[in-house]
C-alpha cells in the first residue's frame, strides 16, 4: 500500500513537472532573442509621447548597442532644441549629456527618456532571466496567439518595476504584452508590442505602445527604423563622442 | 578756518541743505539696502532651518553595489545616544523622510518633494506653516493625509478630501504608487514652500519601501542660528568618536564644505552606514555669495549716485567760487595763503559730506525702524527674507565707515578743482572783479 502511494505521489510530481514549462529557460530565451551578444546593433527610434492637455511631442533618437560589453549610446536627433543630448552607459552607470551646459549628469537605466513613458531600459539589452523569477503562470489566448501569462517578481533592486505580468507567445519566446506594477502592487503601465522586426535572427519590437495607467490619456508609442548590426566604431561608446558629435 | 567753513555753509542754508540732502539720499539708499542684506543670511538661514527642521543635520549614507548611494538612518540608537552625550542643547530633534514624486489628479499632474515627519511632535513647524484650509489635526489623524500649498492645489484642481495618486521611487529606485488624501492647504510661503508637500512619515516610508521606524535625516534644532558655531565642532567630534563619519573639511577641488561632503560619497568606498554631518551655515555658504554680490552692488549704486552728485557739487562750488571772488581777494590781501583758500573750500565740502552722510544715516535709521515694526505676516511672499514675519536690518560698522569714507573722498574730489582755481586767483584780479 505504502509503495503504491509513493508511486502515485512520484507520478503526480512527474506530471506536474512535465506540465510546468521551464520558465527560467523561457526568460533566458526571451533575453537571447532580443539581445545582440555577438554583434553591434544600431537603429533610429521615433518616440511619440501624448499627455493630457499637452501637444504631442516627437523625439527621435539614434541608438547604438554593444550588448556583449553592456554598452549603449542614445543620441537625441529631434526635437531640435534637444538635439545633441545623449545617454551613455559605461558599466553600471548611465550618463546624460547636455550640450547646452556641456556637462554630464548621472542617470540610470530606470530613468525616462525625454519625459516620455519609455525608459532607458526599454531600449537596452534584456536581462529578464537575471532580474526576475516567475511566481505564477497560466496559458491563455491573446488575439490569435496562444500565450503564457507569467507573473514575475524581481530578484534584485536593479529594476524599475518590482512586479511584472508578461504575455509570451508559446511558440516563440517573444513578449506581446506586459504590465508593470509598483511595489505597492498597483498597475503603472501597460506595454503592447504589436509588431516585431527580425534582425539577424533576433526579434526586436518594431512598434510598441506604452500606456500610463496612472495618468489617463498619457501614452507613448515608439517605432524602430534603420536597424542594422553593422560594426560600430569603439569611440562611439565614449563621453568624448557625445561631446564632439554636434560640435 | 573751521569756523569760517561752517559760517559759509550756514550763509547759504538752502544750497547747503539741497547738496547735503542729495548726499543724504545716497546714504539712505545704500544703508537701507546694506542693512537688509546684512540680515539676509541670518533670516534666510533661520527660515530654511524651520523649513528643513534643523540648524544641524545628520544623514546616514549607505553605498550600493553599483556605486550609488542611499540616504537612510536605519538604527539611530547610537546616534541619539551620542547627541545626548555631547553637550548640545537641542530644542527639537526631527526625524524626516522625503521623496520627489509626481502627484496626479484627474489628468493634472505636478512634481513635488513630499516631506514626511512625525507632525504631532513638530510643533515649531506647525507654527511656521500657515494653513488656509484644513488643519494639522486632520493630518495627524489621517495616516495618508497630505498638505499641499494653495498654488499646487490650484494646479491640480483639488479640494479638501480629494484623493490623489502619487508616483515615486523607492529608496532603491523601484517605481511605486501611493494614494494620499488632501487634508489641508497651506499658504504658499515662497519658492521652497511651493516645492514641498507634507505628509506622515510612516506612509512616506512605506512608499520609500523602508520601515516606519527608519528615516532619511535627523534635524537638530537649536535656539538660534547663532548657536551653530558653539555646538557644531563639539558635536562633530563626539559623533566622529562613535560613528563612521564623513570628514567635514573643504577640499582643494571643492572649497564649499557642504558640496565637498557630497563629493566624498561619490569618491569613497565603505561598508555599512557612514554618517554625514552638516549645518545650516554650511548650506548657507552659497547665500553668503549672494550677500557679497548685494554688498558690492550697494557700493556700485553708491558710486553711481555720487558720480551724479559730484557733478552737482563741482558746479555748485564753481558758482561759490565766482560768488566769493571778492571775498577770496580780500582774504588773500589780508595775508591768507593759497593753501588756506584751498583748505577752506575743501573743509566746506568735507563738512557738507559728513553732515549729509550723518543726516542720511539718521533718516535710514528711522526708515529701518519703521519697516522693522511692520508685520508682513508669516504668509507673505517675502516670508523667506523675514524674521518671524518682520523685516530686520543689520548694519556692519565697518561698512558704514567705508560708505562715509567714499562719500567724503568723492565730495573732496568734486570740490578740489573749484578749490584749486579759487586758490590760484590773484588778489588784485579778485578784488577788481565785479
Amino acid at each position: 500500500m505504502k509503495r503504491t502511494c509513493l508511486i502515485i505521489l512520484l507520478l503526480y510530481h512527474a506530471i506536474l513537472a512535465a506540465a510546468d514549462p521551464d520558465f527560467a529557460t523561457l526568460l533566458s530565451d526571451i533575453d537571447e532573442l532580443g539581445n545582440f551578444d555577438d554583434v553591434d546593433f544600431s537603429a533610429v527610434y521615433t518616440i511619440v509621447s501624448e499627455k493630457p492637455g499637452e501637444e504631442k511631442s516627437v523625439t527621435q533618437a539614434r541608438l547604438f548597442r554593444r550588448d556583449f560589453n553592456d554598452q549603449f549610446v542614445m543620441l537625441i536627433l529631434q526635437p531640435q532644441v534637444q538635439r545633441g543630448q545623449g545617454y551613455l552607459r559605461v558599466d553600471e552607470t548611465v550618463w546624460f549629456y547636455d550640450p547646452e551646459s556641456r556637462t554630464f549628469e548621472k542617470s540610470t537605466l530606470r530613468d525616462n527618456v525625454q519625459d516620455s513613458d519609455a525608459q532607458n531600459s526599454d531600449f537596452n539589452r534584456n536581462s529578464l532571466a537575471d532580474d526576475y523569477a516567475v511566481v505564477s503562470w497560466e496559458v491563455a489566448k491573446l488575439g490569435r496567439y496562444e500565450v503564457y501569462v507569467l507573473d514575475l517578481e524581481s530578484t534584485n533592486d536593479d529594476v524599475s518595476y518590482e512586479k511584472m505580468r508578461l504575455w509570451v507567445r508559446t511558440d516563440i519566446a517573444i513578449i506581446l504584452k506586459e504590465e508593470n506594477f509598483s511595489v505597492s502592487n498597483r498597475l503603472m503601465r501597460t506595454v503592447v508590442y504589436p509588431k516585431y522586426a527580425k534582425i539577424d535572427e533576433r526579434y526586436l519590437p518594431s512598434n510598441a505602445l506604452i500606456i500610463d495607467e496612472l495618468n489617463e490619456g498619457e501614452r507613448t508609442q515608439f517605432s524602430l527604423q534603420d536597424a542594422t548590426t553593422a560594426r560600430i566604431p569603439d569611440h562611439v561608446f565614449t563621453k568624448s563622442y557625445l561631446e564632439r558629435v554636434n560640435h | 578756518m573751521i569756523a569760517i567753513a561752517f559760517r559759509n555753509l550756514n550763509r547759504q542754508k538752502k544750497r547747503s541743505f539741497l547738496l547735503g540732502g542729495a548726499i543724504a539720499f545716497g546714504i539712505v539708499v545704500v544703508t537701507v539696502m546694506n542693512g537688509f542684506t546684512g540680515a539676509f543670511v541670518e533670516n534666510v538661514g533661520e527660515n530654511f532651518s524651520s523649513i528643513f527642521a534643523g540648524h544641524m543635520f545628520v544623514t546616514g549614507v549607505e553605498k550600493d553595489s553599483d556605486g550609488g548611494t542611499t540616504e537612510i538612518i536605519r538604527d539611530d540608537t547610537l546616534l541619539l545616544q551620542t547627541i545626548a552625550k555631547a553637550r548640545v542643547e537641542p530644542t527639537y530633534l526631527t526625524k524626516r523622510s522625503e521623496f520627489r514624486g509626481t502627484i496626479y489628479f484627474q489628468g493634472n499632474s505636478v512634481t513635488q518633494t513630499i516631506v514626511g515627519a512625525e507632525w504631532s511632535e513638530a510643533s515649531f513647524f506647525r507654527e511656521r506653516l500657515a494653513l488656509t484650509e484644513g488643519s494639522f489635526g486632520a493630518l495627524i489623524e489621517d495616516p495618508r493625509g497630505i498638505i499641499l500649498s494653495e498654488e499646487i492645489a490650484e494646479i491640480l484642481n483639488v479640494e479638501i478630501g480629494d484623493r490623489l495618486i502619487v508616483r515615486n521611487r523607492t529608496i532603491t529606485g523601484q517605481q511605486n504608487v501611493g494614494e494620499f488624501r488632501l487634508v489641508a492647504k497651506s499658504h504658499d510661503p515662497g519658492l521652497i514652500g511651493a516645492l514641498s508637500a507634507y505628509a506622515n512619515i510612516c506612509y512616506v516610508n512605506e512608499l520609500l519601501d523602508i520601515k516606519c521606524s527608519e528615516y532619511r535625516s535627523l534635524g537638530i534644532m537649536l535656539r538660534s542660528l547663532g548657536e551653530i558655531d558653539r555646538y557644531a565642532d563639539e558635536l562633530y567630534e563626539e559623533l566622529a568618536t562613535a560613528l563612521d563619519l564623513f570628514e567635514r573639511e573643504k577640499t582643494e577641488e571643492e572649497p564649499n564644505p557642504f558640496r565637498a561632503l557630497f563629493d566624498q560619497a561619490d569618491d569613497e568606498e565603505w561598508e555599512g552606514t557612514r554618517y554625514r554631518f552638516y549645518t545650516m551655515n554650511d548650506v548657507m555658504q552659497q547665500a553668503d555669495q549672494i550677500v557679497q554680490i548685494l554688498t558690492t552692488a550697494g557700493i556700485v549704486v553708491l558710486l553711481v549716485l555720487f558720480v551724479i552728485i559730484m557733478v552737482g557739487i563741482t558746479n555748485t562750488f564753481r558758482m561759490i567760487m565766482i560768488e566769493r571772488t571778492k571775498e577770496i581777494g580780500t582774504m588773500r590781501a589780508l595775508g591768507m595763503q593759497r593753501g588756506g583758500i584751498r583748505q577752506l573750500f575743501i573743509l566746506e565740502a568735507l563738512f557738507l559730506s559728513l553732515g549729509g552722510a550723518l543726516l542720511g544715516l539718521a533718516i535710514a535709521a528711522v526708515i529701518m525702524t519703521i519697516l522693522s515694526r511692520i508685520f508682513w505676516g508669516l504668509d507673505s511672499t517675502i516670508f523667506i527674507l523675514l524674521k518671524n514675519g518682520y523685516m530686520t536690518f543689520k548694519l556692519v560698522p565697518r561698512q558704514v565707515l567705508l560708505h562715509f569714507g567714499i562719500v567724503a573722498g568723492l565730495t573732496i574730489v568734486a570740490a578740489f578743482v573749484p578749490a584749486r582755481r579759487a586758490a590760484l586767483l590773484r588778489p588784485v584780479d579778485a578784488l577788481r572783479s565785479i
